[in-house]
């Protein structure tokens, strides 16, 4: 099995062209082949599989692990960002805020405030960076380009007018000059879209709509709106494509008046970086009508399938089902559910689940599995190419949906209440979708992403407060320590010849090391 | 626990306009606008921007939580402490921010009152496409509820204690108030002796219980012998197995049980 890095060593891209950079500064060629000392992108690298090569830390001697420091915020909401790690700094970040802290000591460095606003602060995923520039999104949907050495603002842009209904919780991708954001808005009927910002000016380089934008007279979407591109995409630097989910459509619950399967809502999109155009799209929930986003982690993983070499990209989806795709085409080779399913009569010939139409919201109520808040969510997966596991938060859990018309076609359009779950950490084989092993994390759904490293180490959270190791190739638990719900991708770096775990637990950043 | 509303005859109690708000109060327009910034940015996901139900939260303005407020005495509490086993987190509010989002709120119960109707909202003439007989046949034999359930005993009258959405959220997967009795966990000591007493929490390394002052007592899970008997695990394993019209029929059935 090839990694992307190793790939790109075959091919001479991302390597062997550094060339010295000021202090505070990120070589964009870095964000191809990220050293060891750092985190740079939200997943750690292009290829969203937050795997770790560091080996100092193993399944012997996890059980040692110790708190090195603790970052305090000080502010209520908790942490749901993946910190980025660029030259000695980690950039954390909760709606409207954004810290700079001593990755040695965890001293605040400086701290960037955007002004109180009423958008929805429900959560933020991270910052990105760029030579010597942060980049911060906001829900009241500014994009915000932050001196890296003081926390000073060197461009303020408008993305999405909140006032519509559009918020933002983005960590932004950066690919070449490329700042992508997305953004969020389901309670009202908006079109999707990805915007590409210039990273150095803030001008805008190019708009994809999921949906036909105010005014468009694409006929595709089937008069659906939504399908908001609210997570951080991957991308394959050899075959220039970006890769992201798009959400749910809208109204949400009224199927009704967006016949036909509502592209490209609750779908992977392969965009050129360059263009935004559109290179292949597949649905992994045509026509929903249960909130099910398709905006998890599409994970790039070059390995064999069938015997052949291939490029795939895989997902686990909120709607219960994992895909695997060949990537150059967006063709499926694998559909197979991983959690409890019971919405679709089966897979169609292009392996898209086929939405039984007795499982639409209906006025009397319809009991589905999963429910709203998915199978899984915006928590990243992990996958380990040793085992050819994807691990991955799962919810087995039902709920009840309910439409009439009196609902009317505008936002939520309906009514849906979550009845029970119960949560795990799950592990997918890649070949055949089947679940290799389940661990409990408690009841409801679990809020933690997952990092694998080469040692065989599992890192996520349970649901009531725990960072947890696991071994990669059964499950076991090895390791914890409760620190408060974790909320975040946890990630790993070397940094002076060691190796640190970074994770939040509620609103404090934990690091570990070995004595 | 509030009293239940009256059933009224041939009319199915919940189809009656939201619960009242008991003790009549306005607020300051200025108030409840600083109230609505504030409840859009930190509830309005769950909840709603309006408050009537989001993406995962209820609809506050039929909430009888909301209707039994007074100037924030039931709301502050709830705000500051959460219900974290309904994944509502916990806020610490000034004084003048908890007024406002109080404010507001009673802001739109008050609207949606005189509206009527209310929507997004489940009217439990909704739900009445079951039929009782097959419900209570279910109930009997294939559901295996009457094993821990008994129209005589514990589900007297349960249709007038819940109604419409109510009574059906409470049938699926019992929750919200009052609160379901907690599992109960069977401590064997070295002795052989077993005390019972209700689960407080748990996780794979600790488990929390009541003692009886009522105080909480952590053990690490590996350090004592116990067994949990948990009457919910049968409530989600039957998630699994009810058709769409065997929830309808089950629920007709409890319906009548006034």
């Amino acid at each position: 099995m090839r990694s992307l890095a190793n790939l790109l060593k075959g091919t001479g891209i991302g390597i062997g062209f550094s060339v010295v950079v000021l202090a505070q500064a990120v070589d964009p060629k870095d964000l191809l082949n990220p050293p060891p000392d750092s985190w740079l992108t939200y997943h750690g690298d292009y290829s969203g599989r937050r795997h770790a090569s560091l080996t100092e830390i193993t399944p012997e001697n996890v059980g040692q692990l110790k708190q090195v420091w603790r970052f305090q915020t000080g502010r209520n909401p908790s942490i749901k960002a993946t910190p980025i790690l660029a030259n000695g700094i980690l950039y954390v970040t909760t709606p409207d805020n954004l810290w700079a802290i001593d990755a040695r000591t965890a001293k605040e460095l400086w701290h960037y405030e955007h002004p109180k606003n009423d958008a929805f602060h429900i959560g933020h995923r991270g910052a990105a960076v760029y030579k010597d520039t942060v980049y911060l999104t906001t829900p009241d949907c500014h994009l915000i380009a932050l001196n890296a050495k003081d926390g000073t603002v060197k461009w303020n842009i408008v993305i999405a007018d909140s006032s519509k209904g559009y918020w933002s919780s983005n960590a932004p991708l950066i690919v070449g000059n490329h700042v992508l954001v997305g953004i969020s808005g389901d309670f009202d009927n908006l079109p999707g879209q990805l915007k590409s910002i210039d990273a150095d000016t803030g001008k805008t380089q190019w708009i994809f709509y999921t949906t036909p934008p105010p005014g468009g007279t694409e006929p595709e979407s089937g008069g659906a709106t939504g399908g908001q591109m609210w997570m951080t995409g991957t991308y394959d630097p050899l075959l220039n494509l970006v890769y992201v989910g798009s959400g749910n459509p809208t109204p949400v619950l009224n199927g009704k008046v967006r016949p036909g399967d509502n592209p490209w809502t609750c779908s992977i999109v392969a965009l050129n970086p360059d263009t935004g155009k559109l290179v292949w799209g597949f649905q992994v929930s045509p026509h929903d009508t249960h909130d099910w986003d398709a905006s998890e982690v599409p994970v790039l993983v070059d390995a064999d399938f069938n015997g052949e070499p291939r490029k795939l990209l895989m997902q686990a989806s909120r709607n219960g089902y994992f895909f695997v795709l060949d990537r150059t085409n967006g063709k499926n080779l694998l559909t197979a559910p991983f959690a409890t399913v019971n919405w679709a009569k089966g897979i169609d010939k292009t392996g898209r689940p086929i939405p039984d139409p007795a499982k639409e919201p209906a006025k009397d109520g319809v009991l589905i599995a999963p429910n709203e808040s998915g199978a899984t969510n915006y928590r990243s997966p992990s996958f380990d190419p040793k085992t050819g596991l994807l691990i991955v938060s799962v919810q087995d859990g039902y709920g009840i949906y309910f439409f009439k018309p009196e609902h009317g076609a505008y936002g939520w359009a309906g009514a849906d209440y979550g009845v029970a779950g119960k949560a795990f950490l799950r592990a997918i084989d890649y070949k055949t979708g089947k679940v290799v092993w389940n661990h409990p994390i408690g009841d409801g759904a679990g809020a933690a992403g997952v990092l694998t490293t080469e040692t065989g180490l599992t890192f996520s959270g349970d649901v009531p407060s725990n960072v947890i190791a696991f071994r990669t190739s059964d499950g076991t638990t090895l390791w914890h320590e409760p620190i408060g719900k974790v909320g975040n991708g946890p990630i790993t770096y070397e940094l002076d010849g060691k190796q640190y775990l970074v994770v939040g637990g509620g609103s404090s950043l934990y690091a570990f090391a070995l004595p | 626990m509030p009293a239940a509303q009256a059933p009224v005859p041939g009319k199915s109690p919940a189809s009656l306009p939201p619960p009242q708000t008991v003790t009549p109060q306005t607020y300051p327009i200025e108030q409840i606008q600083s109230g609505e910034g504030r409840f859009t940015s930190q509830c309005g996901f769950c909840h709603g921007r309006d408050a009537a139900g989001g993406e995962t939260g209820p609809d506050l303005t039929r909430s009888a939580l909301v209707a039994q407020d007074t100037r924030g005495d039931k709301i502050g509490p709830l705000l500051r402490t959460g219900r974290p086993e309904r994944g509502m987190p916990s806020f610490e509010l000034t004084e003048a921010d908890l007024g406002a989002l109080v404010a507001f709120i009673h802001a739109q119960k008050t609207k949606f009152e005189t509206l009527g109707g209310g929507r997004r909202a489940v009217d439990a003439s909704d739900l009445a496409t079951g039929k009782a007989d097959a419900g209570r046949r279910y109930f009997n034999r294939k559901g295996g509820c009457s094993g821990c359930h008994s129209p005589t005993g514990d589900l007297a009258g349960i249709a007038a204690r819940y109604q419409g959405l109510q009574l059906l959220q409470r049938m699926l997967y019992p929750s919200g108030q009052p609160a379901p009795a907690p599992p109960k966990v069977s401590f064997t000591l070295p002795e052989g002796r077993t005390v019972i007493a209700p689960l407080a929490g748990q996780d794979e390394f600790t488990i929390t219980v009541l003692d009886p002052t009522g105080a909480r007592q952590t053990y690490a899970r590996s350090a004592v012998k116990f067994k949990i008997d948990d009457p919910m695990s049968a409530h989600f394993d039957q998630l699994g197995k009810y058709t769409d019209k065997d929830m309808h029929d089950v629920f007709a059935y409890l319906d009548t049980l006034k």
